[in-house]
C-alpha cells in the first residue's frame, strides 16, 4: 500500500520518522536482530541454568493472586517505596523507561504498521503534542533517576550497598548505569539536532522542552550542515547504545528486569513467616539442606532475582551489631555458587542421559553433585556457620526485599542440616533441646510446675471444665520465667475483670516448639506440636489466646500443618476489643514516656501492628514517642529464631535495641512478647538505665491503668 | 575393640519426686526418665574410643520395660547394639544385684573396656561400677575426667582434693566417667531412626543364672521435710535489722 500521508505542519503536528536518517531502515532492522538475539540466547542460557538445579516446588498455582504480586510488587513496586530516595530514584528511572518504550513502539507501530497497512498516522494534532512532551517529561525523569543513582552509589555511598565498608560496586553497575544515562542523553540530543536544523518549520515541537531548550540555547551557534551530520552521528549512537543494552541485558544485573518480576510472580503466597515442614519426617534420609541441589528451584532463582539493593541488610540486627551475617551477601554467595555450578550440573545431566541410552536403559534421574565443578561446600564455604547462626528469623529482610526473596526458609533449611542430619551445633542449644524434650520447656524447668503461676487466681484448666471460649495458650516463658509470670497473672486478670470466659491447659500444655523449629530441629518441633495438638483438640478448643508472639505465630500459622486449626490471638488483640468493646475501663494515668516495641513475631510477622498503640492511647494522660525503627521496620530484640538461648558474640542486639529506646526518654519500654521483655530489661540493665527505665508488657501496664495492680504482701513480715 | 557402656534410667533431674504413701519407694507414674548424666559421659566416651579406634559398642542395662527408651537413647547417640536385663525379679535390685545381673551379662561377651556412671542420680550409692570390676576380676578406674587410649592399656587421669591423679592400667577394665570427661553429643535424626532397628537382646535373671539375692534393702524412703516460707527482716534501721536478724538466726534457726 501506499503511503498516503497528509504532511505534517500547524493542526497536523508530528515528526517525521527516520528524518535524516532514510535508508538506514534496513540496516537497522538487521541490526535490530542481532542485538534481540544476543538477548534472546543469553536469556536463553540463563534459563537452562534456572532449571539446572534444585528440587521441583510448584509456584505456580493461584494464578489471580500472583498476577496481583507482579503488578503490586513488580509493576507498582510498592516495596521499593518504602525508602524515599532509592524509592524515587528507581521509580524515575522504572517508569520513565516504560513510557519511553511506548512511546519508542508508537513511533514504530505507526511507521511500520499502521502507515504502511492502513494509511493511518495516529500519532498526530493534539496526540503528538501530548506524546511528545511525555516522552520527554519521562525521559527527563529517567536522566534525574539515573544521576540520582549515581549520586548514590558513587558520592553518597550507602553503607547498604557495601559489605562491612566494603563496597559492592562492580564494572557492571557501572555499565548498566552508563547504557542508561547513555540511551536519554543521547535521545535528548537527536531531538535537539533535528530541532536545531527543522525549529522554523516545526514550532510546536516545544513540547520537546527539554530538546528544545538544548536546540534554542546550547546549539544556537551550531551550523545547520554541522547540526545534520551531528545529527546522523548522535542517532547511530542512540542507536547503537540502546541495542547493546538490551543485548546486555542477561549478562548483566540489568536482568533483574525479568528475574525480579518474576520472582514476585512466584512469590509464597502463604502466611509471613511460614515455614515449610519437613513432611513424612519419620521416612526422610537426609534432613534439610547441605547441597544447593537440595534447595527448591525457587530457592535458587530467589538469588538471581537479587539486585544487591541492601534493603535486607539495612535493617538486619545480625548485620547492625557487627555479626558475618547480612542476608544481601548470603543471597549474593548462594548465586555465585549457583552459577559456578550450575553448568557443570547441566553437562552432567546430559552426560547420564547419553550414557543411559548408550546403554539402553531409562535415564536415570542424574543429579550434578557440588564439588562437580567447584572444590566448595553450601555449608561452610558458602555459608558460614557464623552467618547461619547469626539470624534471628526476624524477618526484616524478606518483609523488606523489593524482590520477593526468601531468606528465613533457606537459613531454617540450612539449620536442619546441622541439627538434624549433623547433630552439630551450638551446645547450649542442644541444651535448650534436651530441656524441651525432658520438660517441654527450653529452661528445664520440672513440667510439673507449668501452671504453678495460676494457682489461687481461680483458673480452671479445660481439664476442670472445657466448656469455655478461649483456651489461654501460656506458653513457656509466661509459665517457667519469673518475668514472664506475672505477665500470665496481668493477663488473666484482665480476662477475669472483663469476664471473658477461658480455661488454660495447666500442667497438660506443652512448649509450643517455635525455638526448635527455628533452631532447626524440626523433628523436636513436630513433637511438641503433635503433643499439644492432640491436647487441645481433645478438648475440642477452637480459639486461643498466646501472650507470647513465637507460640501464637507457630500456632497459627504451623499448627495447621498437623492438624491443629485455631482461631488465635495475641493478647493486645483481645485486650483492644476489651476496651474497644467497653468491656474494662482504663482509668489512672500513667506517667513518663512510654515508647512501644514491635515484636517482630507480632509485628512483621502477624502485622499486629495497631492494636497495642490503640491500648497504649486509650489510657489516660499516655505520652507514647516512637523509636525511629518501627512497625514494618522494628528491630529485633536479638531472641527470636533460637537466638534467645544462644551465646552472643560482640555488640548485644539487644542493648542496641535499648539505645533506640533510650533515644526516646521513654521511662517505660512497652512490648508484647516476653522474650522480647527479657531481652530489653538486660539491655536496660547493662546500659545503666535501671533507675530511668523500665520494660513492661502491654497487659502490666493495662493492669495498672485499670487500677488493679497487685502490692504483694510479703512472705512473712514482722507481724510481732 | 569391644567396648561396653552400662546405662540406667533415672528420673529427670527436674521431675517431681513424690514418695509413696508407705515409703517404699516413689510413685513413678509422671515422672519424665532419662539416661543417668554420668551413664551419658560413659557412652559419649565408648562412642568417641570406637570413632577412633574401631570396634563396637555394646549397651547394658538392667531395669524394667521402660530402660529400653534409654538403652534406644544411647543407640541414637551411635552405639551398635543392646543388652536389656530386664525381669520383675530385679526390680528391688540393690547395687550387688545389679552389678551381678551386668557381670553376668557382660561375661557372656567380648569386652576391653567397660563404661559406667561414677554413680547414678537417684540412689546415689555409686557401687555397681567399682562391684563390676571385681566380679569380673579386672582393674577399675573411678571417677575418670579424662581418658588415653594406647592400644592394650588405658591412662586415665582422675581429680583429687589439691591435685590430680595419672592412673594406667592394662585392658581389659572398668571405667566410672565422672562430669568433666566429655560433653555428650546430641543424637542426629538418622541416628534415631536408626537407632529403633539396632538389636536389643533383653534378658532374664534365669537366663543369665542369677538370682536376686540383695544385700541392702531400702527400709524406707521419706520425703525431705518441707521447706518454710521465707522471712522478711523488718526494722527502722539498720541496727534494728541487724539484731533482729541476730535473733531470728539464734532463737528460730538455733544455727548461731
Amino acid at each position: 500500500m501506499e503511503h498516503n500521508i497528509i504532511p505534517i505542519g500547524i493542526g497536523n503536528e508530528g515528526r517525521e520518522v527516520f528524518w535524516n536518517a532514510q535508508g538506514f531502515e534496513t540496516i537497522l532492522f538487521i541490526l535490530t536482530a542481532v542485538a534481540m538475539a544476543i538477548f534472546a540466547y543469553g536469556v536463553y542460557q540463563r534459563w537452562t541454568l534456572w532449571k539446572a538445579m534444585g528440587k521441583e516446588e510448584i509456584r505456580w498455582d493461584q494464578l489471580p493472586l500472583r498476577l496481583k504480586s507482579l503488578f503490586v510488587n513488580g509493576f507498582l513496586q510498592i516495596k521499593t517505596w518504602k525508602d524515599a530516595y532509592p524509592g524515587i530514584m528507581h521509580g524515575l528511572i522504572f517508569f520513565g523507561f516504560f513510557v519511553l518504550i511506548f512511546g519508542a513502539a508508537f513511533d514504530a507501530g505507526e511507521f511500520h504498521i499502521t502507515e504502511p497497512l492502513l494509511g493511518w498516522s495516529f500519532n498526530r494534532g493534539n496526540f503528538y503534542l501530548g506524546f511528545a512532551f511525555l516522552m520527554q517529561a519521562f525521559g527527563l525523569c529517567v536522566l534525574i533517576g539515573v544521576l540520582m543513582a549515581m549520586l548514590r552509589r558513587y558520592v553518597i555511598k550507602p553503607e547498604r550497598l557495601a559489605y562491612k565498608g566494603k563496597s559492592d560496586n562492580t564494572a557492571d553497575d557501572a555499565i548498566a548505569l552508563l547504557f542508561i544515562l547513555g540511551i536519554v542523553v543521547t535521545g535528548f540530543l537527536i531531538s535537539a539536532l533535528r530541532i536545531r536544523v527543522t525549529y522554523q518549520e516545526t514550532p510546536w515541537e516545544s513540547v520537546r522542552f527539554v530538546s528544545w531548550g538544548i536546540a534554542t540555547y546550547a546549539l544556537a551557534g551550531v551550523e545547520t550542515s554541522t547540526a545534520l551530520t551531528l545529527h546522523k552521528v548522535m542517532w547511530w549512537t542512540h542507536t547503537f547504545i540502546v541495542l547493546g543494552f538490551i543485548a546486555y541485558i542477561p549478562y548483566s544485573r540489568l536482568l533483574h528486569i525479568i528475574t525480579t518480576p518474576a520472582n514476585h510472580f512466584f512469590a509464597s503466597l502463604k502466611p509471613t513467616g511460614y515455614i515449610e515442614p519437613i513432611r513424612d519426617i519419620e521416612n526422610q534420609e537426609s534432613f534439610g539442606v547441605s547441597k544447593l541441589e537440595e534447595f527448591t528451584w525457587k530457592q535458587i532463582f530467589d538469588s538471581d532475582a537479587c539486585t544487591r539493593c541492601g534493603r535486607c541488610q539495612d535493617g538486619c540486627p545480625a548485620y547492625l551489631t557487627g555479626k558475618h551475617l547480612s542476608p544481601k551477601k548470603l543471597v549474593q554467595d548462594i548465586k555465585t555458587h549457583w552459577l559456578e555450578i550450575a553448568p557443570a550440573a547441566i553437562k552432567a545431566k546430559v552426560a547420564a542421559v547419553l550414557a543411559a541410552e548408550g546403554a539402553g536403559v531409562a535415564a536415570p534421574v542424574a543429579e550434578a553433585t557440588e564439588g562437580t565443578a567447584s572444590g566448595k561446600a553450601l555449608l561452610g564455604d558458602v555459608v558460614s556457620m557464623h552467618e547461619l547462626w547469626d539470624c534471628t528469623n526476624c524477618m526484616y529482610c524478606v518483609e523488606n526485599c523489593s524482590a520477593s526473596i526468601e531468606h528465613v526458609q533457606k537459613i531454617i533449611d540450612m539449620r536442619r542440616y546441622k541439627v538434624l542430619t549433623e547433630a552439630d551445633f551450638a551446645p547450649e542449644l542442644q541444651l535448650t533441646y534436651r530441656n524441651m524434650e525432658n520438660n517441654s520447656n527450653p529452661w528445664g524447668i520440672g513440667a510439673h510446675m507449668r501452671a504453678d503461676w495460676a494457682k489461687e487466681m481461680g483458673i480452671k484448666t479445660l481439664a476442670e471444665d472445657a466448656n469455655v471460649e478461649y483456651l489461654f495458650y501460656v506458653g513457656c516463658a509466661g509459665s517457667f520465667d519469673d518475668r514472664g509470670k506475672k505477665i500470665s497473672v496481668a493477663f488473666a486478670k484482665i480476662l477475669q475483670a472483663a469476664g471473658v470466659s477461658f480455661g488454660i491447659l495447666g500442667t497438660e500444655e506443652g512448649c509450643c516448639g517455635d525455638s526448635a523449629m527455628r533452631g532447626g530441629n524440626e523433628y523436636l518441633f513436630q513433637s511438641q506440636a503433635q503433643a499439644n495438638i492432640e491436647i487441645m483438640n481433645g478438648y475440642g478448643v477452637k480459639k486461643i489466646i498466646a501472650i507470647c508472639p513465637h507460640g501464637y505465630n507457630c500456632i497459627k500459622k504451623d499448627y495447621p500443618n498437623f492438624g491443629g486449626n485455631y482461631e488465635v490471638y495475641h493478647h493486645t488483640e483481645i485486650i483492644a476489643d476489651l476496651i474497644a468493646k467497653g468491656k474494662i475501663k482504663l482509668t489512672k494515668s500513667q506517667d513518663g514516656i512510654f515508647t512501644y516495641h514491635d515484636s517482630c513475631f507480632l509485628g512483621r510477622y502477624n502485622k499486629v501492628y495497631d492494636q497495642p498503640r490503640q491500648i497504649l492511647n486509650a489510657i489516660p494522660g499516655m505520652k507514647l514517642a516512637e523509636m525511629d525503627r518501627n512497625l514494618s521496620k522494628s528491630f529485633c530484640c536479638g531472641a527470636g529464631g533460637a537466638r534467645m538461648w544462644m551465646e552472643e558474640e560482640g555488640e548485644r542486639i539487644n542493648n542496641a535495641r535499648t539505645d533506640q529506646a533510650i533515644a526516646t526518654n521513654a521511662s517505660t519500654i512497652a512490648v508484647g512478647c516476653p522474650f522480647c521483655l527479657t531481652m530489653l530489661s538486660d539491655g536496660i540493665k547493662d546500659k545503666q538505665q535501671s533507675e530511668k527505665m523500665v520494660a513492661l508488657d502491654i497487659s502490666e501496664i493495662v493492669i495498672k491503668a485499670m487500677g488493679l495492680e497487685e502490692t504483694k504482701a510479703p512472705v512473712d513480715t514482722c507481724a510481732t | 575393640m569391644n567396648i561396653i557402656a552400662c546405662v540406667k534410667q533415672v528420673p529427670d533431674t527436674e521431675a517431681q519426686i513424690k514418695v509413696k504413701a508407705d515409703g517404699s519407694g516413689i510413685e513413678d507414674g509422671q515422672i519424665k526418665w532419662v539416661m543417668n548424666p554420668y551413664d551419658e559421659y560413659g557412652v559419649e566416651e565408648a562412642l568417641r574410643l570406637k570413632e577412633k579406634n574401631g570396634g563396637d559398642v555394646t549397651i547394658v542395662s538392667v531395669g524394667p520395660a521402660r530402660s529400653m527408651e534409654t538403652i534406644r537413647t544411647a543407640l541414637a547417640m551411635g552405639a551398635d547394639k543392646g543388652i536389656h536385663i530386664c525381669d520383675a525379679a530385679l526390680d528391688n535390685a540393690d547395687a550387688f544385684v545389679t552389678a551381678s545381673a551386668l557381670a553376668a551379662a557382660i561375661k557372656g561377651i567380648p569386652y576391653d573396656i567397660i563404661f559406667c556412671g561414677q554413680r547414678a542420680i537417684d540412689d546415689d550409692s555409686g557401687q555397681v561400677g567399682a562391684m563390676l570390676a571385681e566380679l569380673l576380676g579386672i582393674p577399675q578406674l573411678t571417677l575418670v575426667t579424662k581418658l588415653d587410649f594406647a592400644g592394650s592399656s588405658v591412662k586415665v587421669i582422675r581429680p583429687i582434693e589439691g591435685a590430680q591423679l595419672s592412673i594406667e592400667t592394662s585392658l581389659p577394665c572398668v571405667v566410672t566417667a565422672q562430669k568433666g570427661l566429655n560433653e555428650p553429643r546430641y543424637a542426629s535424626l538418622p541416628g534415631i531412626m536408626k537407632a529403633k532397628k539396632k538389636p536389643v537382646d533383653v534378658k532374664n535373671a534365669a537366663a543369665l543364672g542369677i538370682a536376686s539375692d540383695v544385700k541392702a534393702k531400702v527400709a524406707k524412703v521419706v520425703p525431705p521435710p518441707a521447706r518454710a516460707a521465707g522471712k522478711i527482716i523488718c526494722g527502722d534501721d539498720a541496727a534494728q535489722k541487724a539484731a533482729e536478724l541476730a535473733r531470728c538466726l539464734r532463737e528460730e534457726a538455733k544455727v548461731i
